[in-house]
């Protein structure tokens, strides 16, 4: 019995002790890149690694003030409400369609969604880069909304869809049995019941929107960069400027993460619900 | 007609945006196509791009890359995840959720942040990994980001910090379904903490399992993000991936017909990798 105690002891603080390296594992990259953003060069570049040193908000004055990352954040913000928008708002009617209507290509259709799902993005871009430059539709947002709202689609259908599946049909035959056509049975009924599934699929489609990198560097222009694009171009030269870069990394990660704790329910649930469920 | 009406938008959108260029791209790939040298598509030179692509010493590089990096990465991550998911699933409720909590951070920045901080991490002179090597002076063991045999290995564990979360959670909600009775009857049984994880968590995490292989295995077979800002593919090859062979092929080179062929490979590779698991995973069976 005492064995068994030890034992059971030992892996109690053995288990702490692993979440605890994670924790730091976790933790420490991101002090680092914060930190860094707070700190003058030279106490950037002072070794060991400053725990503590005089605050500066200068990085962010030179990234935002005189650099031009303000347009930048703008630009990331138009990109992902927009495609947000476009591919919740399309993504609610195609699953409401799919789920409500006897439609007969149900399985092409949904073949469809699994390529589109599958599909690299590079396979994409480069046929499509030559596609839009010839229309002499690249540089502006164009390229980012279309892309970004086409990758969501998919995966926003089908979490819509596994949502209306799960709510009881009899609450939209009971509407349609007094009186309520499809279309406003949609409307009265299923959308308020769909809000959470909504929320997750807002959510997750704003995160990748915000954090895309490769169509947004190559479907724009130095004017209409997002964020994570202007960030590459900077890391990209050969000096990298780590004040003002971790400044910018800052900026970049804090809304989304600041989103993403406040919707963590909706977060989490839009991520499981496909792999856990049936 | 109404069902279609409501499907239009959205498939209007993954046709143009998706399907057609996934076409062009397919009969792009069959010419010797240099985009920018303003001759048009060039010849018409059937499979040579695909073929020529096994005879590349860079394309057959960018491929053993691709296989190790998914393996590393993917390995890497699901154990951690495993490990992290059962963990926490034995600690006091209010302590998992504020861990979960942190532990997902990491999953919701942009792969261009995260490179941004592991180019950091990583830097010879003032990153943390060399600092404390230096301290236990292990320091010439250890190449970082310029030596051909570390770089990938950096790359794929900047990766995992980025893409466990995504793991824990998913195995966390896998874990919260199987029902505790199963674990009572073993504990009754008389069965050790080894002979419960391999004879029930695994078994009952079947499905589970197989979507985040599937899902993150995908990732990972197309890593491009991480891998261009941390090495941009270098030292000598040495973190190539396919996606950025390609990307390298069609905007520095202008080979677009070739990197197309490459592209093309790359989806071909996927489907016959991980195809066979969405057959275990569930989302085409939820439509009706």
């Amino acid at each position: 019995m005492k064995r068994k105690k030890v034992g059971y002891y030992f892996n109690e603080s053995g288990k702490y002790a692993i979440l605890a390296f994670f924790a730091i594992w976790t933790i420490v990259p991101l002090f680092i890149v914060i930190s860094n953003s707070f700190k003058r060069e030279m106490d950037i570049f002072s070794l060991p690694f400053k725990l503590f040193f005089r605050p500066t908000l200068d990085n962010y004055r030179r990234a935002f003030v005189t650099g031009e990352f303000n347009k930048y954040f703008l630009n990331s913000l138009i990109v992902a409400l927009t495609s947000s928008l476009f591919s919740v708002g399309f993504g609610v009617l195609a699953a409401y369609g799919f789920t409500s209507f006897r439609l007969r290509s149900t399985k092409f259709l949904n073949a469809l969604l699994v390529l589109g799902k599958s599909l690299p993005a590079i396979t994409i871009l480069l046929p499509l880069f030559v596609i839009l430059s010839k229309l002499r539709l690249l540089g502006g947002y164009f390229g980012p909304i279309i892309t970004h709202t086409s990758i969501n689609l998919p995966f926003v259908i089908w979490l819509l869809i596994g949502f209306i599946n799960d709510t009881p049909r009899d609450l939209l035959s009971a509407a349609q049995i007094d009186g309520c056509s499809k279309m406003r049975a949609f409307r009265l009924v299923l959308l308020p019941i769909l809000t959470p599934a909504i929320s997750s699929a807002v959510i997750l489609s704003l995160q990748y929107s915000w954090n895309e990198f490769m169509f947004a560097l190559m479907l724009t222009n130095i004017d209409t960069y997002t964020l994570p694009a202007a960030i590459s171009k900077f890391v990209g030269s050969i000096s990298v400027d780590w004040g003002k870069s971790s400044a910018a990394a800052t900026v970049t990660m804090l809304p989304i993460v600041v989103a993403g704790f406040f919707a963590q329910k909706y977060l989490v649930r839009g991520m499981t619900l496909g792999a856990v469920k049936g | 007609m109404t069902g279609y009406l409501l499907l239009s938008p959205a498939f209007l959108i993954i046709l143009l945006v998706m399907i057609v260029p996934l076409l062009f791209g397919l009969v792009f790939s069959l010419f010797d196509f240099q985009f920018g040298s303003g001759g048009g598509l060039g010849a018409f030179i059937g499979l040579r791009n695909y073929l020529g692509f096994f005879r590349n010493s860079s394309g057959l590089q960018s491929l053993k890359v691709t296989f190790m990096f998914t393996a590393i990465a993917l390995t890497g991550e699901l154990g951690m995840g495993l490990l992290i998911a059962s963990l926490l699933m034995r600690v006091p409720a209010n302590l998992g959720s504020l861990l979960r909590t942190i532990f997902c951070i990491p999953m919701l920045i942009s792969p261009i942040v995260v490179g941004l901080i592991w180019r950091y991490v990583y830097d010879p002179t003032y990153g943390v990994v060399y600092g404390l090597l230096r301290a236990v002076g292990l320091k010439s063991l250890f190449g970082g980001l310029s030596t051909p045999g570390w770089a990938l290995v950096c790359v794929a564990f900047a990766d995992i910090w980025e893409t466990t979360p995504f793991m824990i959670l998913v195995i966390t909600a896998g874990l919260a379904c199987v029902p505790p009775e199963l674990y009572e009857a073993a504990d009754i049984d008389g069965a050790g903490r080894t002979r419960k994880f391999v004879s029930i968590t695994i078994p009952m995490l079947n499905k589970v399992l197989a979507v985040v292989i599937l899902v993150r295995g995908g990732d990972a077979f197309r890593v491009f993000d991480i891998i261009y800002v941390l090495t941009a593919g270098g030292p000598a090859n040495s973190t190539l991936s396919l996606s950025i062979y390609a990307f390298k092929e069609g905007f520095v080179k202008y080979q677009m017909g070739y990197a197309m062929a490459v592209s093309l490979i790359t989806l071909a590779i996927l489907a016959g990798l991980f195809g066979p698991l969405t057959k275990i995973s569930t989302n085409p069976e939820q439509l009706r």
